[in-house]
């Protein structure tokens, strides 16, 4: 895959794409040897590479990322399956939709942030407040994505299923779950995406660890090099994260791609 | 589906909340649990009253939808401008699309401190993080929205020998309308979502959010739930405002076509 990712690349776009950065780059520079603003508001670009440095050889960075994922992980893996579940349920049973429906989508109108100073008067400022934040958070895009995914299951399948006489674990496991796998995908995708937004919100707002909990700190401190460090590094596990999970994507896919290219050779 | 069946879906759905507000007046009231922590329905919609009658829940809210607005408004221009510019131009795609792409991976609340340190506390950082909000998702849909113009109406378009603002106007935004459309609406729920959390985040006096933690600085379970409902509520309906304005340009859209 990486050999054909190097076949692929353009040596005329990717110099195309360098412009930007550089030019970014240059005024950059400019701006901070001519002194245009206060060494207080803009460092050197090179001492934002030394900040990074200097934070990744402490081990202070380590904890704090240590710190942000584990609270994403947990928070996201409750509020995923949870939200999975509830999907899958009333993607499969009208009921379910009906009786949960209404209440799911007024509850999702509600701005996560709004949330957040209920969370801490009801769980406190440690935590599990913050595992309960980022749980509500990914649990919407999850629950929405997983029923649609279920509710676009194509009827033939389903029908060949009963002709097959699959059972309930069989249905779920051979038909409905591969064919609503796209659209789950997606739900983890969006979910996951939220989650790490959140996290930087939250350990904003007050926490003793975590990436937004050292920028926040070093925003009081007037430490613009850590702030910026900190803006760095949580786009690139934002990057990260989005990467992996297209990999993921185009592993757990492949039947699909294959199957559609199938579709067009009959045709 | 006939009216008895309708009928039946509505009492469906809402067994649920009823449930809930039945549970919710039971354990408060048999004190199962403190009304500090859960306060009474009855309670929140009479503090919802002398919210509105007496304490200026009118100005916080008016407040809260001038800063959505300015930074909705900024965002969403410049979002379709750049997306109008990578959609029509591949070369302007190939030069910005990287690092609009890169720069995206960065949370939108990450940005609050060094914006925050840049422009000082006021409500200048507030309105710009909105507009970043509201940027991207008008950016992406723009941009999709003018790649996905069928070849054969730029085609045609050709043939009748228009060029330049007269292509664009015509042919390109009416084809992309419907796209640049969904990014309005996205960019919306964004800036709603986005604003809240920087009413949190950036010290300020007034606005929904700030109000919500007012309540939750003074132990007011009350307001704190008032305030969530409001901030429910005002995303609920500015989305459907927006919305009908959509369904609106695509009505005219359609007849402009049997025309």
């Amino acid at each position: 895959m990486i050999q054909s990712l190097f076949q692929r690349f353009n040596w005329k776009d990717g110099l195309l794409a360098l412009i930007v950065p550089l030019l970014v780059l240059v005024v950059w520079q400019s701006a901070v040897s001519m002194h245009l603003f206060s060494p207080l508001l803009l460092i050197p670009p090179l001492t934002l590479v030394n900040t990074l440095l200097y934070l990744a050889s402490s081990g202070d960075l380590t904890i704090n990322i240590i710190a942000s994922l584990n609270r994403v992980l947990i928070g996201f893996l409750i509020g995923a399956s949870t939200g999975f579940l509830l999907g899958l349920f009333m993607g499969l049973s009208p009921f379910v939709d009906r009786f949960f429906g209404p209440v799911i989508k007024a509850f999702k109108q509600v701005p996560q942030f709004a949330l957040m100073p209920l969370i801490i008067l009801w769980f406190g400022v440690d935590e599990l407040a913050k595992f309960v934040f980022i749980g509500i958070g990914a649990f919407f895009p999850m629950v929405f994505n997983t029923y649609q995914g279920v509710c676009d299951v194509p009827k033939k399948y389903c029908e060949l299923a009963r002709v097959f006489n699959y059972n309930g674990c069989h249905y779920l496991s051979k038909v409905i779950l591969p064919s609503a796998m796209p659209s789950i995908i997606t739900g983890i995708r969006f979910s996951l995406g939220l989650s790490w937004m959140l996290v930087v919100g939250a350990e904003i707002f007050g926490a003793d660890t975590g990436l937004g909990y050292m920028m926040a700190c070093s925003r009081n401190m007037f430490q613009i090099d850590i702030v910026m460090a900190g803006l760095v590094v949580i786009g690139a596990i934002g990057f990260g994260i989005n990467l992996v999970l297209q990999i993921i994507e185009k592993r757990v896919l492949r039947w699909r791609i294959t199957s559609d290219q199938g579709a067009k050779g009959n045709s | 589906m006939n009216i008895n069946e309708k009928i039946k879906v509505q009492v469906i759905g809402i067994i649920l909340p009823l449930l809930i507000l039945v549970l919710w007046q039971y354990v408060v009231s048999a004190g199962y649990v403190s009304y500090h922590i859960l306060p009474l329905p009855g309670k929140v919609i009479s503090k919802f009253i002398r919210l509105f009658t007496q304490e200026k829940l009118l100005l916080h809210i008016a407040v809260s939808l001038k800063r959505v607005f300015y930074g909705f408004f900024i965002g969403t221009v410049s979002g379709f401008l750049f997306g109008l510019l990578m959609g029509l131009s591949r070369t302007s795609e190939k030069i910005f699309g990287p690092f609009f792409h890169t720069v995206r991976q960065v949370p939108l609340i990450g940005w609050i401190p060094l914006i925050v340190m840049w422009f000082g506390m006021n409500e200048l950082p507030r309105i710009l993080i909105v507009a970043i909000g509201a940027f991207y998702p008008t950016t992406m849909n723009t941009f999709a929205g003018v790649r996905s113009v069928p070849r054969q109406y730029v085609e045609l378009a050709s043939v009748y020998g228009f060029k330049g603002i007269k292509l664009i106007r015509r042919i390109i935004l009416p084809s992309a309308l419907p796209s640049i459309v969904t990014g309005f609406t996205l960019s919306l729920g964004m800036s709603w979502v986005v604003l809240v959390a920087a009413e949190l985040l950036i010290e300020t006096n007034v606005g929904i959010g700030k109000l919500i933690d007012v309540g939750r600085e003074t132990f007011n379970m009350e307001l704190v739930t008032v305030g969530i409902i409001t901030s429910g509520l005002l995303g609920f309906i500015m989305t459907k405002i927006v919305e009908k304005l959509a369904s609106g340009t695509q009505k005219g859209m359609v007849s402009d076509q049997k025309q």
